[in-house]
């Protein structure tokens, strides 16, 4: 359980966190999105204590992260893959930190093995790709089989492989009751691991919801039809609050009606339906949806297309 | 690599919490598992038994004295190794904190020990066990490497002679002060580049400065009063009873280089630690 609760920081003049309030439950994967320079990171910092807040608080499990009699094993935290001393070997980096709780080799060595890392645990961490980085930044959050893990963009660099094993440990570490809050930008990733959204933009939370109400929230749904008699079935479902459109393959587009009623009114006419779709958003659409305005840093191409303005 | 069949287990409040001796165990993985510090660990007996033996081998263009001297065997002994050994300490000290930020390893260690005062007492203490002990087999190896040098000119000095033992530690304490000193300038600057410059400036430079301006009596209080003239007092012995310090003299007893080369090195810590302390990691 994470709780954040009128978080606010603040760098000069520039709010990066804007007075923000939270609960991340255990038992699920929340997932953390933004754009750039959204106040994610800043975030996820300020809960391990790494920053400290202007004004507000966080707590990790009922109480600030630095009161905890043994942080690690209440708090696992990936935040930079590699945020290791490129001369060391991975083995002794892990057996660094978890030599400060006590926590043996023994484990240190499950956690290898856990995370893939096994056949390069005695290299130096100079050597390793983004991938194998970030399997070790994983390993260093799973050292002290934490009731909560943060993890910041850890699919970054990893193949297909790593990015479904993470997806598979995520959901499972959320079966099994933990904590999970998990940041990524990859959308199609984030809409099969997280139950829950929290979305932030210009260091303001703009949803907060289980993952199906974001999406339903932040787009419309349509009903896709297809049939040779479109004319017709434009009059015959023309009503209040119904917007129909033509796209360029002669396919009809309706909201403000379910692919139900849509069926029920052709069929009455005598309209035959050559297909019949209901079309939702993706969590992709959402998410462009409700950050539009609140992107900080957007690409040149995408803002210099539009005329309108 | 396949992990996908791999589970973990389920999550049982365990034994293990954070300690300070975890930390210090912590910290002495971290010191002997980088190439740099162990090298420049083995550095400081390096250079100081090279610089004994050259010396050594030289004795006799050196000038030497009518008869046992401690005093100018100790130089010989000790120059080498507090000369280098100081620089040596210093740069290990700000890499030991300073490579941490550089590699981004300071957030795994700041995210394990959130208190974070006690990373920096924990540094402190290893690096200052493990220079001190590198420094006491340089200076007591000189001691011994060259002792068969000075015995063929019949001018050898055993450690039972009065301010030897003294002056051999004094010198080792010397070198791991300096590298405390190195860990304060770190942590307060986080910058591997600008603490190395900072960190040789105040012990190598700021004598070199203080020489060359016009000597009044501040500037020459201030040359006493500094980190490399408290290492010489360190590792000489008191050959005449010139009382704790004095000033107009320019007399520093070892007992004063001891509490001298103390006070810069824990002002400098204690700099860091605030650093450490307040404000974003």
């Amino acid at each position: 359980m994470i709780t954040a609760q009128a978080l606010v920081k603040q760098y000069g003049n520039k709010v990066a966190v804007d007075s923000i309030d939270f609960t991340v439950r255990p038992g699920q994967v929340t997932g953390f999105l933004g754009p750039n320079g959204a106040g994610k990171s800043t975030t996820m910092r300020m809960i391990v204590g790494l920053d400290k807040p202007t004004s507000g608080r966080t707590e990790v499990n009922g109480r600030p992260y630095r009161e905890h009699r043994a942080p690690l094993r209440e708090v696992g935290v990936l935040l930079d893959a590699k945020a290791a001393n490129g001369g060391r070997s991975a083995y002794k980096h892990l057996l660094a930190i978890a030599a400060t709780h006590g926590i043996g080799a023994a484990r240190v060595k499950e956690v290898i093995g856990l995370a893939g890392l096994d056949s390069v645990a005695g290299k130096r961490v100079g050597g390793f790709s983004l991938g194998m980085g970030q399997r070790l930044g994983i390993a260093t959050a799973l050292l002290g089989d934490p009731a909560t893990i943060i993890l910041d963009e850890p699919v970054n660099g990893l193949d297909p492989e790593g990015v479904r094993w993470v997806r598979t440990l995520m959901r499972n570490l959320a079966a099994e009751g933990r904590t999970v809050l998990l940041s990524s930008h990859l959308m199609s990733e984030m809409a099969q691991t997280a139950d829950r959204l929290i979305v932030i933009g210009r260091g303001r939370i703009l949803a907060d919801d289980p993952i199906a109400d974001v999406i339903s929230g932040a787009t419309r749904s349509v009903t896709r039809v297809r049939t040779h008699e479109s004319e017709r079935l434009m009059a015959t479902i023309a009503g209040p609050g119904v917007v129909v459109s033509v796209l360029a393959d002669g396919a009809i587009e309706v909201s403000g009606l379910t692919a139900e009623q849509v069926a029920v009114a052709a069929s009455t006419a005598g309209i035959v339906l050559h297909e019949i779709a209901s079309m939702s958003g993706s969590l992709e659409e959402a998410y462009i949806a409700l950050t539009a305005g609140e992107v900080e840093y957007r690409s040149s191409s995408a803002a210099g297309t539009g005329a309108h303005k | 690599m396949s992990t996908l069949e791999k589970s973990r287990a389920t999550f049982v409040p365990g034994p293990d919490r954070l300690r300070f001796s975890g930390v210090l165990r912590s910290e002495f993985i971290k010191l002997t598992s980088l190439r740099s510090t162990i090298g420049l660990l083995l550095a400081i007996p390096l250079f100081g038994l090279a610089v004994s033996a050259a010396l050594g081998l030289t004795l006799e263009d050196a000038g030497l004295p009518g008869q046992a001297s401690v005093g100018f065997m100790l130089d010989q002994v000790t120059i080498g190794t507090v000369l280098f050994g100081q620089l040596i300490a210093g740069v290990l000290g700000v890499l030991v904190i300073s490579s941490e930020y550089s590699s981004g390893t300071i957030q795994s260690t700041l995210i394990a020990v959130p208190t974070r005062l006690s990373v920096l007492a924990a540094k402190a203490v290893v690096l200052f066990l493990t220079v001190t002990a590198s420094a006491l087999v340089a200076l007591f190896g000189s001691w011994a490497l060259t002792y068969p040098m000075f015995e063929r000119f019949g001018i050898e000095i055993g450690l039972s002679e009065p301010g030897v033992l003294m002056a051999l530690v004094g010198g080792a304490v010397y070198v791991g002060l300096s590298a405390i000193l190195g860990l304060g300038i770190g942590a307060l600057l986080r910058a591997v580049a600008a603490g190395v410059a900072t960190v040789i400036s105040v012990i190598l430079l700021l004598p070199i400065v203080l020489s060359v301006l016009p000597a009044s009596q501040l500037v020459r209080n201030v040359h006493l009063l500094s980190m490399s003239k408290a290492g010489d007092a360190m590792s000489s012995a008191a050959e005449f009873d010139g009382g704790f310090l004095n000033l107009a003299n320019g007399y520093v007893s070892s007992a004063a280089g001891w509490l001298v080369a103390a006070v810069w090195a824990g002002a400098f810590l204690v700099l860091g630690a605030i650093r450490l302390r307040r404000g974003d990691a």
